[in-house]
């Protein structure tokens, strides 16, 4: 009896807690549980639409020029990686018709460029870049599309578990924001069925099996400026041996001065 | 206890929690948790920049300045040489891309437990740092400098944001490239469940054109590697080079500056660095030979022209008010009227050095009389200048020293009503030559020798001529409990040393006098221990004034270069040969210009003072 009077309250405690703690936290005040924003529009912690150019600051000697042929360091390659990127031939990708094989998901945002990020609807964000003129879809609903393209298909959602390490239902239904839960202010991105592409210029691959994970932040700086701060993995079974981690910055622009569309180059 | 009343008190604690957290009260802040063990995974992004150093000429995407990239440029790695540079600090962002780990931890108040700072400590050469959390007042700008600088921090969102100042001079990439110390830096801590993108901005109007923003990601590491300690020590490496040798470049005669464009097979014109590097368009501008030709030229020596005016504000206040900064035990700094005036308070009387320009005397007498209860009774100048001794007659008629009324003095009338000036006996000389200086402002107890000794306060303070380095009779006063060092006009934070020629100063006297002053500053990584107050701006340490002694040496030595080549003084102006430094000591109008300064260097390497007496 004792056992299952401990369960039902520890069971209130669960159920109850989040009524009053993610009510407030969340804006829901006393007069019940919030309502979940609508869209994903609607419910954008930040709003990342605008103009951005790349201020490339890393990897600036590899993302800036096309490397030569074989320098790959600091790349986790398997041995099958280091064959193709060792026979790399910039002159048959392009007979190929293959020019883009670098502005793929896992390398687009590590190009030089500006790019425009706008609402194509309630659920889609995109983002076009000029450098390669490439298109993004990124949804937060159901993704459409089969994949099998540069961009593959991207499944996007305003992160809410940043700053755990490992998620925990139970203890944000029983604690809601106790201890320092924050709000989302994170858009996270997972691309998948890539068509195999190039992570650097200079022919080193990633396969059709790469996942990349990514996370868009944004801080304002004191002097006005704007950064959003693209966090990227890799995971590509093929050809690395472990997750390849880079992050990349981009900053605001007051406008489209300095757009300049150019197609892809293979070198 | 019974079960259900343990769940039940379970469920009491978390509702009230869940009440008094929800409402957003400060106890905790309702942001990420960031404590615990950090690294900076392999070597992936940025793995050509190996342990933070970057090649030779590595500056690509780096928004550097003339000067940073002059000041790059002329780097040598022998310079690593130099005991002052074996052990420096690292700073932040820097800190970051060297290897090793972090800790990060929370510091909270003992009986509120409301979050006061969090705290960092990194493997890698630097002490531990603190995010303060609490709204303190960030430290004046007369303040000293230090690796870590002074760092405000607050949650937001998923991140936490740190505004940095007061930071040491240091590497952005150990291969000369630095970060001045005007720079201050903004870092955001981004966590991403197991790992953490730091990016940072630095903001430094010396060596930088345009803000720096850069990224790095940290992972956590589940157990304590207990490796917190980074030893390092002087090592005899120099050999027998004279302490005025400092390894450098000439501009446009670096021996390795194409080894790593060459290397790499990017344009030297990219790896120079400046602002234009950083942004797409620029890969399309180093396909143009003619851009490449033109700027990769323009890029490895000085603009001509004029020179470029100090870009930092004054870190004196110019409010007519004076401004306390307690320095250690027992000795303070009195800011705000001309050169900086300090004050050694004790159970005896107070010594004061330098008395400032005398505009606000009342004032600074006034605030010595709130640090000690004794009267004024000695008045040190380390200069006969005005801005030196212009306070004298006022300081001393409101001090009184008994010592001057014992035995034969006592039959002097009036000894011992006021305090006692003491200065080297060519400053005396010096002001008794000049005509608008009252008699009883001239100090009355001289010293000829090198050395003048006092036991006061409980502590030893000693005098050292340093014959001919802004004048032929600088003195320095070192307090030797305390541990700081008066520089007087010898260093300066805020201009170029005032080498006054037409009154016996010289470059090579103000070299020596800079090195006399390493040989008495004991450090651990180039802070701590002694302390070192300026004749003007912020109190300092070893570090700056081994930046001092490094800068004074290569000016003279480009100077050197060209009277070698016959070059006149209008020709050596031209070639700005203080290029690299004068966004932060130069100045093109007022009392002490970057021309008049670079004249000083030329007649005295023309005409090398004689030894004046006690030399």
């Amino acid at each position: 009896m004792r056992r299952v009077a401990f369960f039902i309250i520890f069971g209130l405690t669960i159920s109850l807690t989040p009524f009053k703690t993610d009510a407030q936290q969340r804006g829901g005040g006393r007069g019940g549980a919030p309502q979940p924003p609508a869209t994903a529009k609607a419910g954008a912690p930040i709003d990342l639409t605008g103009y951005w150019v790349s201020v490339v600051t890393e990897d600036w000697r590899y993302r800036m020029f096309t490397p030569r042929k074989g320098d790959y360091q600091g790349l986790p390659l398997n041995q099958a990686a280091r064959q193709i990127a060792d026979a790399w031939d910039p002159a048959k990708d392009e007979t190929a018709g293959d020019q883009c094989k670098s502005y793929g998901a896992a390398n687009i945002m590590r190009v030089p460029e500006r790019i425009h990020i706008t609402w194509q609807d309630d659920q889609t964000m995109k983002i076009e870049t000029d450098a390669g003129m490439q298109t993004r879809l990124l949804y937060f609903g159901n993704p459409e599309g089969q994949g099998g393209t540069w961009q593959g298909v991207s499944k996007a959602s305003w992160d809410d578990d940043a700053g755990f390490g490992v998620k925990n239902e139970l203890f944000d239904r029983a604690f809601g924001s106790v201890g320092g839960r924050p709000k989302a202010s994170s858009m996270k991105i997972v691309t998948t069925k890539l068509k195999p592409g190039y992570i650097r210029r200079n022919g080193v691959p990633y396969s059709a099996n790469a996942v990349v994970t990514e996370y868009f932040d944004q801080v304002k700086e004191r002097n006005g400026d704007t950064y959003l701060i693209i966090t990227t993995t890799v995971e590509d079974p093929t050809y690395f041996t472990m997750p390849y981690y880079t992050s990349s910055n981009f900053r605001k622009l007051a406008n489209a001065t300095g757009w300049n569309p150019s197609p892809c180059a293979s070198r | 206890m019974k079960r259900s009343n343990i769940a039940l008190i379970l469920v009491i604690v978390a509702l009230a929690g869940g009440l008094v957290f929800g409402q957003g009260q400060a106890y905790s802040p309702l942001g990420i948790n960031l404590t615990g063990y950090w690294i900076q995974l392999g070597r992936q992004q940025d793995a050509a920049l190996g342990t933070a150093a970057g090649d030779l000429v590595d500056f690509g995407g780096v928004p550097l300045s003339e000067a940073g990239r002059l000041s790059a440029l002329a780097w040598s790695a022998s310079r690593l040489l130099l005991p002052q540079h074996q052990c420096i600090g690292y700073i932040p962002p820097y800190v970051f891309y060297a290897p090793g780990y972090f800790r990060i931890g929370e510091i909270r108040d003992p009986y509120t437990q409301e979050l006061t700072a969090v705290h960092m400590r990194p493997y890698a050469a630097m002490p531990d740092r603190y995010f303060w959390m609490d709204d303190r007042p960030e430290p004046p700008a007369y303040d000293q400098h230090t690796w870590t600088g002074f760092s405000k921090a607050k949650y937001e969102g998923n991140r936490l944001s740190v505004y940095t100042t007061h930071i040491k001079e240091g590497h952005i990439r150990a291969n000369g490239m630095d970060q001045s110390s005007e720079a201050e830096v903004s870092e955001h801590f981004i966590r991403h469940g197991d790992r953490i993108t730091y990016f940072s901005v630095i903001y430094d109007p010396v060596y930088l054109d345009e803000p720096f923003p850069r990224s790095l990601s940290l992972f956590n590491v589940p157990n304590d590697p207990n490796s917190w300690t980074m030893p390092c020590d002087d090592a005899e490496l120099s050999g027998d080079l004279p302490k005025d040798h400092v390894a450098h470049y000439d501009w446009g005669a670096h021996p390795f500056l194409r080894e790593t464009a060459d290397k790499v097979q990017v344009p030297l014109v990219g790896e120079l660095g400046g602002p234009a590097t950083m942004y797409p368009e620029f890969a399309a501008k180093a396909k143009d030979p003619n851009f490449v030709a033109a700027t990769e030229k323009a890029l490895v020596a000085p603009v001509p022209g004029q020179p470029i005016a100090r870009k930092v504000p004054d870190s004196t206040p110019h409010d007519s008010q004076i401004h306390v900064l307690p320095v250690r035990d027992g000795v303070y700094m009195l800011v705000g009227d001309g050169a900086n005036i300090v004050v050694q308070v004790g159970t005896e009387g107070a010594i004061v050095v330098d008395t400032g320009t005398g505009a606000l005397a009342d004032k600074v007498i006034a605030e010595v009389k709130k640090l000690s209860k004794m009267p004024i009774q000695f008045i040190y100048n380390t200069s006969f200048h005005a801005d030196h001794v212009g306070g004298n007659v006022k300081v001393k008629l409101a001090g009184r020293d008994p010592e001057a009324n014992g035995g034969n003095l006592r039959a002097t009338a009036g000894a011992g009503s006021t305090a006692t000036i003491l200065s080297h006996v060519n400053t005396v000389a010096r002001l008794e030559a000049l005509q608008d200086v009252p008699a009883n402002a001239w100090p009355t107890d001289t010293f000829a020798e090198t050395r003048r000794r006092k036991l006061h306060n409980g502590e030893g303070v000693e005098l050292f001529w340093e014959p001919n380095a802004a004048t032929d009779g600088d003195a320095i006063v070192h307090f030797r409990r305390a541990d700081v060092i008066v520089t007087g006009d010898i260093f300066n934070t805020t201009q170029y040393p005032f080498i006054d020629v037409k009154n016996g100063g010289s470059v090579q006297g103000e070299i020596k006098a800079l090195n006399d002053l390493l040989d008495r500053t004991v450090s651990f990584r180039q802070e701590g221990g002694t302390l070192i107050i300026p004749g003007h701006g912020r109190l300092s340490n070893e570090w700056e004034i081994t930046l001092y002694r490094d800068m004074m040496v290569l000016v003279r030595d480009r100077v050197q270069a060209m009277i070698n080549k016959g070059a006149t003084l209008q020709q050596v102006q031209a070639a700005r040969v203080s290029a690299d430094y004068d966004p932060e000591f130069g100045s093109n109008s007022g009392s002490w210009t970057t021309a008049m300064f670079i004249e000083a260097v030329y007649n005295s390497l023309k005409n090398p003072p004689a030894k004046t007496a006690g030399n």
